[in-house]
């Protein structure tokens, strides 16, 4: 094999590419990156057998041939390169050896007839969808998935249509976030679960590129792909638990409160808050009495009272300041609401004047 | 043949001597021999990237091993299998500490076993069963209000159809409920391979987890003490959260023998209606509602002389009715009613004629006494507990007047016998002991 392409290029497609590669495996040839070259491009592709992505880039090929070498080794000698100049790849008996203007590197190679072949996902149903909009939905729940695999259906995001909304809703039983997102005529986009631990690798590598992208759904496979990029990752089976069933449809106590103090609020509390980041919360409307409290038996004890618009019932719960926390960064109003309805059900998380988003807390038992 | 699991572990042995470790852990320990179907073998594998490349890499080798011991095999497909495991590719990640929380009440892929078939829209409302409709409707606009809705009643005059409809009524209402059909020998047959497999909790998690649950046939509970301890703990749960629990059975939950006090005082406490056999008119509105389903018109006449010959229960009716239908298809025409009586003849079962001495035999036989002492006059108290209870069981089940009874009963006045029929009326009421032997009596009469 013998090529040229742009150095910029090849930097970014091995950065972006780089951390799909598998880690501790059994099989070495699963931490390596695998260049081909063919006619006029550069085909460099990696896997862990759950995801897989590829990444084309133009270059000036002088010598077709294949080559794979270790994803870590690759994306270190990536990341020190810099220029804009031309970059030649060359394979000499068992090494690549990477040129730049100033720097000459020898790689070992290992056998790329042992790379696994990424699974082509063939359909007729192939649809676009505008990548910022999808990467926000999948952003804004990922992180309430559960993250153990002893029940894969909720260790993953589950997506739907609703009319002309994509909906993503992520749940680890102890916290619930849903997300609607108008992505206009999506023809016919189906149920799936797209497991949280490929999640991570497909929205960093989309969110790299503009615009929108085909997605190709079949039974037990997803394909994210356009001219330069082809990324596919198995789907979960099974059925996602009827969520819609635990939204609480009324409330019966009501916090509003800025953001930007809730925030700092949490922060404090956070100084004080035990290992099962306990607070508790007061609200007693109509003695306009809202408190917080965690306490931590080594290191003391705090208490703030909260200024907030509140309304409805008292209540007096403890939560998970955590859960709470991570839902903000979903929630682009100023204001942020809690409704109740009883002690022991969950509390709604949303921002106010903002449908899209919601989220539930489960409280603690005391 | 030989089972495709086997097949498939003498292959991977043979494989594993051919390929590199590395290579084998890699791609070949998560798979299984699914199925061998006409020369195709199938084997699962984790996902779509095994598939790829054990179709592409490894199929000729792995052909060629699974012919050296199955020379039926043509081909291999490989399929995607959920229950084969997905391998970890990173370490597992350390669950946190999770403090004590609610789980949320989720469940997984449910199904509810209701059949759809049965709903309100063609269940026929007849003074026979309109209070237990009436109580079904009440349940419906407000889950809870009985609980639980206990129906009885013999078999085929409609119990399983009222309970399913009041839950696929419910689903309707309310699509997101959770709703739990099941019978006895379900319910039980969970519980044993719950127990067998260590998984009580699952399974309690997983029972207590639906909005409602309905159970039918529960007078197969009888004499399973564990499960039914198991289903007086379920019932207190529902209960307590106000979540309905619908039972149905064949007798009244006082007369199901073996059936623990407790779980009877439980059944009894909410709503307890029974259904009895449709009369004349309502079988009549059955005929017509089933003549109107089929499309199909038939005489008056015809539909009369059915309803007042076969006075059984609705699943006779139907019997008969399909029948007809069946012999209309053939014939293609309408059946004049000397076809139909040639037809019901066939069909019905002759009623039974039991004769007096028949019952006064089983009677004795059940008491453990000589058939000789009923007739004798002695007064000897069980004795003549025995011969009550014959003259009230002839009386009520089997409308002999009294003074026949009396004769019959060694020459008695048949006043006596009014005496022992109210004496032994009134004591059915208070005495349980005594109510549970008259209906074995009757199970015994009535096979």
């Amino acid at each position: 094999m013998k090529a040229e392409c742009l150095l910029e290029n090849f930097k970014k497609a091995i950065g972006q590419i780089e951390k799909v590669a598998g880690k501790n495996l059994t099989l070495p040839i699963l931490g390596a990156i695998y260049i081909q070259a063919d006619a006029s491009h550069l085909i460099i592709r990696a896997t862990n057998l759950n995801i897989g992505a590829e990444i084309i880039i133009p270059a000036k090929v002088s010598e077709q041939g294949i080559v794979a070498v270790s994803a870590q080794l690759l994306g270190q000698i990536a990341s020190g390169l810099s220029g804009d100049a031309p970059l030649s790849l060359e394979t000499e008996n068992d090494n690549l050896i990477i040129k730049t203007k100033r720097s000459k590197m020898t790689l070992k190679s290992m056998n790329a007839d042992d790379f696994p072949t990424l699974p082509r996902v063939v359909t007729d149903n192939a649809f676009e969808i505008p990548i910022d909009q999808f990467v926000s939905g999948i952003r804004s729940v990922s992180y309430a998935a559960a993250t153990s695999d002893i029940k894969p259906e909720i260790a993953s995001v589950y997506l739907y249509q609703d009319g002309d909304q994509l909906v993503f809703v992520a749940t680890d039983a102890f916290r619930l976030a849903e997300k609607k997102v108008k992505v206009g005529n999506v023809s016919e986009f189906p149920e799936i679960l797209l497991p949280v631990k490929n999640i991570g690798e497909i929205t960093r590598i989309l969110s790299e590129f503009p615009g929108t992208i085909k997605v190709s759904i079949v039974e037990n496979q997803i394909a994210f792909s356009n001219e330069t990029l082809y990324i596919t990752s198995r789907l979960t089976g099974g059925n996602y638990p009827n969520y819609r069933q635990i939204m609480p449809k009324e409330s019966k106590t009501e916090l509003i409160i800025l953001k930007g103090d809730l925030q700092n609020i949490l922060k404090s509390m956070l100084v004080f808050s035990d290992k099962f980041n306990q607070i508790d919360l007061i609200i007693n409307p109509a003695e306009k009495i809202c408190t917080m409290t965690s306490r931590n038996s080594d290191t003391g004890e705090g208490v703030v009272n909260v200024e907030a618009a509140l309304s409805g019932a008292a209540i007096d719960t403890r939560l998970n300041h955590k859960y709470i926390s991570d839902s903000l960064q979903s929630i682009s109003a100023d204001s942020v609401s809690f409704s109740f309805t009883e002690p022991n059900r969950a509390m709604v998380v949303k921002g106010v004047g903002d449908p899209s988003f919601t989220y539930l807390v489960m409280p603690m038992n005391r | 043949m030989q089972d495709v699991q086997t097949t498939w572990q003498t292959v991977l042995h043979d494989l594993e001597l051919v390929v590199s470790k590395a290579m084998f852990t890699t791609w070949f320990k998560n798979t299984h021999g699914v199925k061998s179907e006409d020369g195709i073998f199938f084997v699962g594998v984790p996902n779509e990237f095994y598939r790829e490349w054990l179709s592409t890499k490894f199929h000729k080798e792995i052909l060629k091993n699974l012919r050296a011991h199955d020379e039926h095999v043509r081909n291999v497909e490989y399929v995607i299998s959920k229950t084969a495991p997905i391998p970890s590719m990173s370490p597992k990640p350390q669950p946190t500490m999770q403090a004590k929380e609610l789980p949320l009440e989720m469940s997984v892929g449910r199904r509810d076993n209701l059949n759809p078939k049965y709903t309100f829209d063609n269940f026929i409302i007849g003074p026979f069963n309109e209070v237990a409709y009436s109580a079904g409707q009440a349940t419906l606009r407000n889950p809870g209000t009985y609980n639980p809705l206990f129906i009885y009643g013999a078999t085929g005059l409609g119990k399983t159809h009222l309970i399913q409809g009041i839950g696929n009524s419910m689903k309707i209402k309310n699509p997101n409920i959770n709703i739990l059909y099941t019978n006895t020998e379900k319910f039980t047959n969970d519980y044993v391979s719950a127990l067998q497999t260590n998984k009580i909790n699952s399974f309690k998690e997983k029972y207590r987890s639906y909005d409602v649950f309905i159970m039918d046939d529960i007078q197969f509970l009888s004499g399973r003490d564990k499960t039914q301890e198991e289903l007086f703990h379920l019932f207190n749960t529902f209960f307590d959260k106000g979540r309905q629990v619908i039972f149905s059975s064949d007798k009244h939950p006082n007369y199901i023998q073996g059936l623990e006090d407790r779980l009877k005082s439980r059944l009894s406490q909410g709503m307890i209606i029974d259904i009895s056999k449709p009369e004349y008119e309502s079988r009549i509105a059955i005929l017509n509602a089933k003549c109107r389903e089929h499309g199909i018109a038939i005489a008056h006449e015809v539909l009369d002389f059915i309803a007042m010959h076969v006075e059984g229960n609705i699943r006779e009716l139907e019997g008969i009715f399909n029948t007809l239908m069946a012999q209309m298809d053939v014939k293609k025409r309408e059946l004049n009613i000397q076809e139909v009586k040639l037809l019901i003849k066939n069909n019905i079962k002759p009623k039974k004629n039991v004769s007096v001495e028949d019952i006064i035999k089983t009677i004795a036989h059940f008491y453990n006494l000589d058939e000789s002492l009923i007739y004798e006059k002695t007064r000897r108290k069980e004795i003549v507990r025995a011969r009550q209870v014959a003259m009230y069981i002839l009386r009520e089940d089997f409308s002999i007047s009294f003074p026949l009874i009396g004769r019959k009963m060694g020459g008695r006045d048949h006043t006596t016998v009014i005496h022992s029929c109210d004496k032994i009326k009134t004591e059915v009421q208070t005495d349980t002991e005594l109510a549970q032997e008259i209906e074995q009596i009757r199970s015994m009469l009535s096979t």
